[in-house]
């Protein structure tokens, strides 16, 4: 990805989308019983089009803006974040760009790993109340909705960053480009 | 340059990591006054004006995709719909004699002191203008704040009955710990059997609510409604004024292992699609 001042806006307005989005559209949702994880599918897409730095430091922070602007805990979500952009990141250097049934597979698993990421931490920070069975219904439902979610979304930062990607397929030129001169001798 | 890009990326990940691991400990360890919550009360004030407009931007999107949840849930409450309007018919020929002995009597009482809202509480209504994304908290941010009178630990309530209680604020936004966080407890008495104990919640269910600590052999029988306890005493107060509504009984169980009775609540407020509440600040303010 090439980092431009243009591209760092968009970044930072893809960001600040993302949270607003999460916290007033995705988080009132209720399917099934549960919400869907729109920040994770767009820190996993960042991930995918950018590598796992880009991941890392997108995930850290838009979980950073959603555990301030939720008055949460500080740094639970953003570190849950990292570990989402960081594997969606490596998965791309590892095995290239994925398409799209292994981008709905990549939605789903990294949905269930935010999630399982997310009770460790709750899990760890101590609890005062009784778990129900039902957190496990809800991390199953949310995975499935990030399965169902995750080509769009990753559809849409990509059309987003388009410039900023190097290998994104450009519109071939029209018409033949002129030999140069080293070509030509 | 390859030993260089890993070298790099580790270090990256490393220092994202260590600086949330920080910023999570020390968070935990300062008090609500410490300068991590004020920086993020801070931002949340800059914010939510913003997150207020998100809010009423994505509001019809949002209605049309819970309207398809509740269709598709509704299909399963039908049959049990039917037999309660059944009930109901029967109940609202007794209620339609009691009706006109109740108008009588209500010109008697005072409606303020006989409704939802306790003596020396004003009601605030605020907008819900946003979610915590997660199941392990059920916190909801409300567009008042510290400007409109609302402070630290006032009641906040829906049409129906207890929503939670107000846990930050801010000059124009207020986060509500809803009763299905984890950290809530409510000091609640059941009517009219008045057996008093502690409503918790269970993480991932916010439909039933668990009355705990209620003394054991107390004859609660289910559709109980089940109020604010409000104690008051030794220089301790509970949060919450006595006699909100909080919710009917589901479940009463016996278990002989344990030394308290447990109940189970079906809570009246609509926590996951509340759009209005109503914070009760205290009458003059607290200064």
């Amino acid at each position: 990805m090439i980092l431009t001042w243009r591209i760092m806006v968009r970044l930072g307005l893809l960001a600040l989308f993302t949270v607003m989005a999460e916290l007033s559209f995705f988080g009132k949702l209720s399917i099934l019983g549960t919400s869907p994880d729109f920040a994770t599918l767009v820190v996993m897409s960042l991930g995918l089009l950018g590598g796992s730095v880009t991941g890392a430091v997108a995930g850290f922070s838009i979980g950073l803006l959603i555990d301030t602007l939720s008055l949460e805990t500080l740094g639970a979500t953003a570190l849950t974040l990292i570990a989402v952009g960081y594997l969606a990141g490596r998965y791309r250097e590892s095995l290239g760009v994925p398409n799209r049934g292994t981008t709905a597979l990549l939605g789903g698993g990294l949905t269930m790993v935010a999630w399982l990421c997310f009770a460790f931490l709750q899990l760890m920070l101590g609890l005062e109340a009784d778990v129900s069975p039902l957190v496990g219904r809800d991390i199953v439902v949310a995975s499935l909705l990030g399965a169902l979610l995750a080509v769009p979304v990753q559809a849409g930062v990509r059309r987003l960053l388009r410039p900023a990607l190097i290998d994104e397929d450009r519109p071939r030129a029209s018409r033949p480009v002129a030999p140069t001169a080293v070509e030509t001798r | 340059m390859y030993r260089k890009q890993v070298r790099r990326r580790r270090a990256v990940l490393l220092l994202l990591v260590v600086v949330s691991l920080t910023l999570l400990s020390l968070q935990f360890r300062e008090g609500s006054g410490g300068p991590l919550h004020g920086f993020q009360r801070g931002v949340a004030t800059v914010f939510s004006p913003l997150q207020g407009a998100a809010d009423r931007a994505f509001k019809p999107g949002r209605d049309l995709v819970n309207w398809f949840d509740e269709t598709f849930n509704a299909r399963g409450d039908n049959k049990k719909l039917s037999e309660e309007v059944a009930d109901l018919r029967d109940q609202l020929a007794i209620s339609q004699a009691h009706q006109q002995q109740g108008e009588e009597l209500k010109k008697l009482l005072d409606l303020s002191s006989a409704g939802l809202i306790p003596a020396g509480r004003t009601p605030v209504t605020a907008r819900v203008i946003g979610r915590s994304p997660s199941v392990w908290y059920s916190t909801v941010t409300i567009d008042k704040g510290y400007g409109d009178d609302v402070h630290v630990d006032d009641p906040v309530v829906t049409g129906d009955g207890l929503a939670g209680r107000v846990s930050e604020v801010t000059r124009n936004s207020a986060q509500v710990t809803l009763i299905t966080d984890h950290t809530s407890s409510v000091a609640a008495r059941v009517e009219p059997v008045n057996a008093t104990g502690v409503v918790e919640p269970q993480i991932g269910n916010p439909d039933d609510l668990l009355l705990d600590y209620v003394e054991k052999g107390t004859d609660i029988q289910e559709t109980q409604q089940v109020v604010t306890a409000g104690f008051s005493g030794g220089g301790v107060a509970s949060l919450y004024p006595p006699g909100i509504p909080i919710g009917e009984v589901s479940q009463s169980s016996l278990e002989e292992e344990r030394a308290y009775q447990r109940v189970h609540i079906d809570p009246y407020a609509d926590l996951r699609n509340m759009e209005f509440v109503q914070a009760l600040v205290e009458s003059g303010g607290k200064g």
